[in-house]
């Protein structure tokens, strides 16, 4: 069965200085839902912008249900991916319908306006991610929890098989982180999406994810010079065995203190200068 | 909040903005210190003969100064319209590019050359004002795109920069200037309305028009790219292609108006924001209403200036910012309360 998303070899850097991903090798196979995670600076969101056609990788390819990447059209890519960027705040005041119906921009008519089928997938994604009840509020009125739910019913009314986030929960207290994993879940069993996700709540990608993407930082700095830098280590597979408290100690560099709630295993990192420095470094609750 | 934009409600609102735009035009052009009837004026350019007084009058003076108007107020409104979506920055107007002091040193180099030849008997400095601003938008445009790949703050940058440049160019050129060049330049840079011939507005108008309506079919793509580059390309618009489409549009009719009427600031700051307020942000009404709007507005300015201190005449530049000034100021007050701006 060909992967939805199948990441071969890619190497990306900004800058010959800066070079943040290298050799990644990934396939993630339909219906499956992958949380992205390592330490700031890794490369995360540049493999998610990467996957969704924004960025172009300096070596690699990146295959789309087992077609090239690069030789999809703009508007082509747009009906395979959707992408859920991070937090922001828009510039003019337009309302949440407004913003969810913008998904729906290039299936527009030739006087630029929308259709009936449109309208239907804008009031499905809005009634979905439970924003139809402030449709008609501004975007700027909204709470960042309601705001990330607006921005990834824009991603459903793109109506797409692959659903890329980066960072849905940063900013959000824990309802609300919960509520985006609910609904990502939700999403994921009723559409068959693929869904990836970056993430810095290990916890959540624990419990709501089918697989995890674990990307350590490069030893050492890269000469510029350098033909081929180290590849950006990395592991993937079930997060259970990706999400293992050494391998979070060592792609974090932090001490964790780990624990076993029903079937998941849980990690809490711990600081040296914490009130309690002799809390135990793991244990099974 | 506004509610949702269905095609009825654009036509219906275009249409009549449409009729009050003529309305005014009409009323404007009846308007002026020489008192003009409208049925002698009707009667044709000749009574028995002797030519009709009232028909000169309207048809060769007050009609072109009004449709010049009413072209000049639609391009920078529009365009103000447009600069603001695509540099996601509601303080962007026409000029921020450069546009004002790449026409304003054309005009001058054009004053203080001493060029005396013309062009189908007209002076130069409209042809090197249009030259300058499109030279100068061009300029930031190619700097903005290497500096500025990722975010418009280099495109804004170079714009100011280029514009402080260019504007202390201008101030070279006018310390160094005859009185008698600086007279006519001086009117130029404070924006200035003069009556023009038919071919003149017929070619401009036109222009002006067709760029205008196509921009209005980029108006749902201006939408997305108004929120953000990489939100536009990710649900599928071909960004750069729309991007580039709309810029040039934009900047070729803001030099068109320049290069007519000299630089009448406020008009593409101020008339998006009404309507913005107003009617909300979506591009597919905004585009066409500002036009309209700011084509009323400049016509009714204008009128004033030829008014108040008749016979003599004010810059429209001081008139425009003077009326849509404290206009402005009203409106924000009374719609503040449902609007929110960048938090």
């Amino acid at each position: 069965m060909t992967a939805a998303i199948q990441v071969n070899q890619v190497s990306f850097r900004y800058s010959p200085q800066r070079q943040v991903l290298s050799g990644i090798d990934l396939s993630v196979r339909a219906g499956t839902f992958l949380a992205v995670v390592g330490p700031n600076g890794v490369g995360k969101s540049t493999l998610i912008q990467v996957m969704a056609g924004m960025l172009k990788p300096r070596s690699g390819s990146v295959l789309l249900e087992g077609k090239d990447l690069r030789s999809y059209g703009v508007r082509e890519l747009a009906r395979k991916v959707a992408l859920v960027r991070q937090e922001f705040v828009p510039a003019f005041g337009f309302s949440v319908y407004e913003t969810v119906l913008m998904a729906r921009t290039p299936c527009y008519g030739q006087w630029g306006f929308e259709s009936r089928e449109d309208r239907e997938q804008v009031a499905k994604a809005l009634e979905r991610t439970d924003t139809a009840r402030f449709a008609s509020r501004a975007l700027g009125s909204l709470s960042a929890g309601e705001r990330q739910r607006v921005f990834i019913a824009r991603a459903l009314a793109q109506n797409t098989p692959i659903l890329l986030l980066d960072e849905p929960t940063s900013f959000l207290d824990l309802k609300h982180q919960v509520a985006i994993y609910d609904l990502l879940k939700s999403i994921q069993q009723e559409t068959a999406a693929t869904i990836i996700a970056v993430t810095h709540d290990i916890n959540l990608a624990s419990q709501y994810c089918d697989e995890a993407l674990l990307l350590y930082p490069v030893a050492g700095e890269v000469a510029p010079s350098e033909p081929a830098p180290h590849p950006t280590r990395h592991r993937v597979g079930p997060t259970r065995e990706i999400l293992t408290p050494e391998a979070i100690q060592s792609a974090f560099g932090v001490a964790i203190f780990s624990g076993v709630i029903g079937k998941e295993r849980f990690v809490v990192p711990l600081g040296s200068h914490a009130k309690d420095a002799n809390i135990p470094r793991s244990s099974d609750v | 909040m506004h509610p949702p934009l269905t095609p009825q409600k654009l036509l219906l609102r275009t249409s009549l903005a449409g009729a009050l735009l003529v309305a005014i035009l009409l009323g404007c052009s009846l308007v002026g210190p020489q008192a003009i009837s409208l049925k002698a004026a009707f009667h044709g350019p000749q009574i028995g003969g002797t030519p009709n007084p009232d028909y000169e009058i309207l048809v060769r003076v007050r009609i072109p100064r009004v449709l010049l108007a009413a072209m000049v107020g639609a391009a920078l409104a529009a365009s103000g319209v447009i600069f603001q979506a695509l540099l996601r920055n509601p303080l962007a107007d026409p000029y921020i590019l450069g546009v004002s002091s790449g026409a304003g040193l054309g005009a001058m180099l054009a004053v203080i050359g001493g060029l005396s030849w013309t062009l189908w008997g007209r002076s130069p400095i409209a042809l090197f004002a249009f030259i300058g601003a499109l030279g100068t938008v061009w300029l930031v445009w190619g700097i903005g795109r290497v500096t500025g790949k990722y975010q418009v703050t280099g495109l804004l940058l170079a714009g100011v920069v280029v514009n402080a440049f260019f504007s202390a160019m201008i101030m070279f050129l006018i310390s160094i200037a005859r009185s008698q060049q600086l007279y006519a330049t001086i009117f130029w840079l404070m924006g200035n309305m003069t009556e023009e011939d038919w071919l003149v507005l017929w070619v401009g108008g036109g222009c002006i028009l067709a760029g205008i309506v196509s921009l209005f079919f980029l108006g749902p793509q201006l939408n997305i790219l108004s929120v953000g580059r990489q939100d536009a390309r990710s649900i599928g618009v071909p960004v750069e292609r729309v991007e580039l489409a709309a810029f040039a549009i934009s900047a070729f009719i803001t030099a068109a108006a320049v290069s007519l009427s000299g630089l009448i600031g406020f008009v593409g700051l101020i008339v998006p924001h009404a309507v913005r307020l107003v009617f909300g942000p979506d591009h597919r009404q905004l585009i066409p209403l500002s036009g309209l709007v700011g084509a009323m507005f400049l016509v009714v300015a204008d009128t004033v200036a030829r008014m108040v201190v008749a016979p003599a005449q004010l810059p429209v530049g001081v008139v425009t910012a003077m009326i849509g000034g404290p206009f402005f100021l009203l409106l924000l007050v009374a719609h503040s309360k449902k609007v929110y701006w960048a938090a």
